[in-house]
């Protein structure tokens, strides 16, 4: 019974010890967001610069009022796929001009207007770990945009609503605020064209995106 | 997890359709007026030479019309005779047989057809009897207030038996019925409308 005793203290006192020095090696396991397919929600701020005959025909003015949210599946590999819906609004207005139709002359202000709501799905390839803090990647993207084009001539709308292609190529970088961390930052530039004929734009539309954005991922 | 995810994907859907919004809520009275013109490209305005005006102006309402001369009519009507007159034109009584004619409509009607606006009534006296001739692509459709201005050619009504309106032009927007922009609004329409200059 002494010897007994004596036994459970030794092993009590073991037990700890033990616990001890486990504990550094499992801080030292690849981090849950290594190991597993996790998530990843990004919202996104966007400024868009207008390109090619889209500018030059239609509408050439920068647009600083365009959203987005991405939601990601980051697989324990370099790829993540994911789907993003956006909004986008591109807009100008022109002095009072005439503005010669079949239908005869109209002498206008002509407000030029092309907002976009793109549904989109994507494939990034991320070059670093899941936890460098800096993480670049490369985008592909393609989908569809519900597409409102609208040229007011005063107050008169000419309005055209379609749902067309669209797609986009990109590159950016996700900034982890913290190694291991659930929160960073995200900063993308990425070119996107829809394909849309009709009226001024005969050549789709095309722009330069870039955004900066904040992400959330979880496991 | 997917549940979490297409509560996310909902939510989003939401804030981004609560995006929409009018581009044009900025325009002021002026900027949001329109002026449309249009003419048979077969005639040649330089054969006519003297003009004459509705006494009054035609109220067209859900396919009723009745004539009205209000201050602002008249304004309308006395700035169409200063612009026929600055084109060249001569201005003389209707029953002088002018060479064209013109009469102004205030359209407050929704879905409105060209084809039943009744410029007859004021003509019909001196041309009883003819059709009105519209050139084939004169159609348009409206759901707000508009003023018309139509010319209508006299001078060969005897030679074609119908009266053919040979320009026509219309004044949409906001602010068209203050008479602070109606001699802007009727230069406007003859402004843009060079064709008609016969002098």
């Amino acid at each position: 019974m002494k010897k007994l005793i004596v036994a459970i203290f030794l092993l009590a006192g073991t037990f700890p010890a033990f616990a001890q020095e486990q504990a550094p090696k499992l801080y030292t396991l690849p981090s849950p967001f290594d190991r597993y397919t996790h998530y990843q929600v990004t919202a996104r701020y966007t400024g868009a610069v207008p390109l090619g005959s889209f500018s030059s025909n239609y509408i050439d003015k920068s647009s600083f009022e365009n959203y987005s949210i991405a939601l990601e599946w980051v697989f324990q590999n370099a790829f993540s796929v994911g789907g993003e819906l956006g909004y986008s609004f591109f807009n100008k207005r022109l002095p009072r001009a005439i503005y010669s139709t079949d239908q005869g002359d109209i002498s206008a202000v002509q407000t030029r207007t092309l907002t976009q709501y793109p549904v989109q799905i994507f494939a990034n390839y991320h070059f670093l770990g899941k936890n460098a803090a800096i993480q670049p990647y490369v985008q592909l993207s393609g989908g569809g945009s519900i597409l409102d084009y609208t040229v007011y001539y005063g107050s008169l709308a000419n309005q055209y609503q379609k749902i067309r292609p669209t797609y986009g190529i990109g590159v950016g970088s996700k900034f982890l605020f913290k190694k291991d961390g659930n929160f960073g930052a995200d900063i993308r530039i990425k070119y996107e064209g829809t394909s849309l004929d009709y009226d001024y734009v005969d050549k789709g539309v095309s722009s330069l995106n870039t955004s900066i954005g904040l992400f959330y991922r979880w496991w | 997890m997917l549940r979490k995810a297409s509560f996310l994907i909902i939510s989003a859907t939401i804030w981004l359709t609560s995006c929409t919004k009018d581009p044009i809520n900025n325009l002021s009275d002026s900027e949001s007026q329109v002026f449309s013109t249009n003419h048979d490209k077969s005639v040649d305005f330089k054969t006519f030479k003297t003009f004459s005006i509705s006494d009054s102006v035609t109220v067209v309402q859900n396919d009723r019309s009745v004539k009205a001369l209000t201050s602002l009519d008249k304004d309308l009507l006395t700035r169409i005779i200063t612009n026929m007159q600055q084109l060249g034109y001569t201005y003389v009584a209707a029953n002088k047989k002018p060479d064209v004619g013109l009469s102004a409509a205030r359209v407050t009607n929704t879905y409105l057809n060209v084809g039943s606006t009744p410029y007859s009534s004021y003509w019909g006296g001196y041309y009883g009897g003819y059709g009105y001739g519209y050139p084939s692509y004169y159609t348009y459709e409206t759901s707000e207030s508009f003023w018309s201005v139509s010319m209508l050619d006299l001078k060969n009504a005897d030679a074609t038996k119908q009266l053919n309106v040979i320009w026509d032009a219309q004044i949409r927007g906001n602010g068209i019925g203050n008479s602070n922009y109606i001699d802007g609004m009727v230069d406007s329409l003859f402004g843009q409308s060079g064709y008609l200059k016969i002098n």
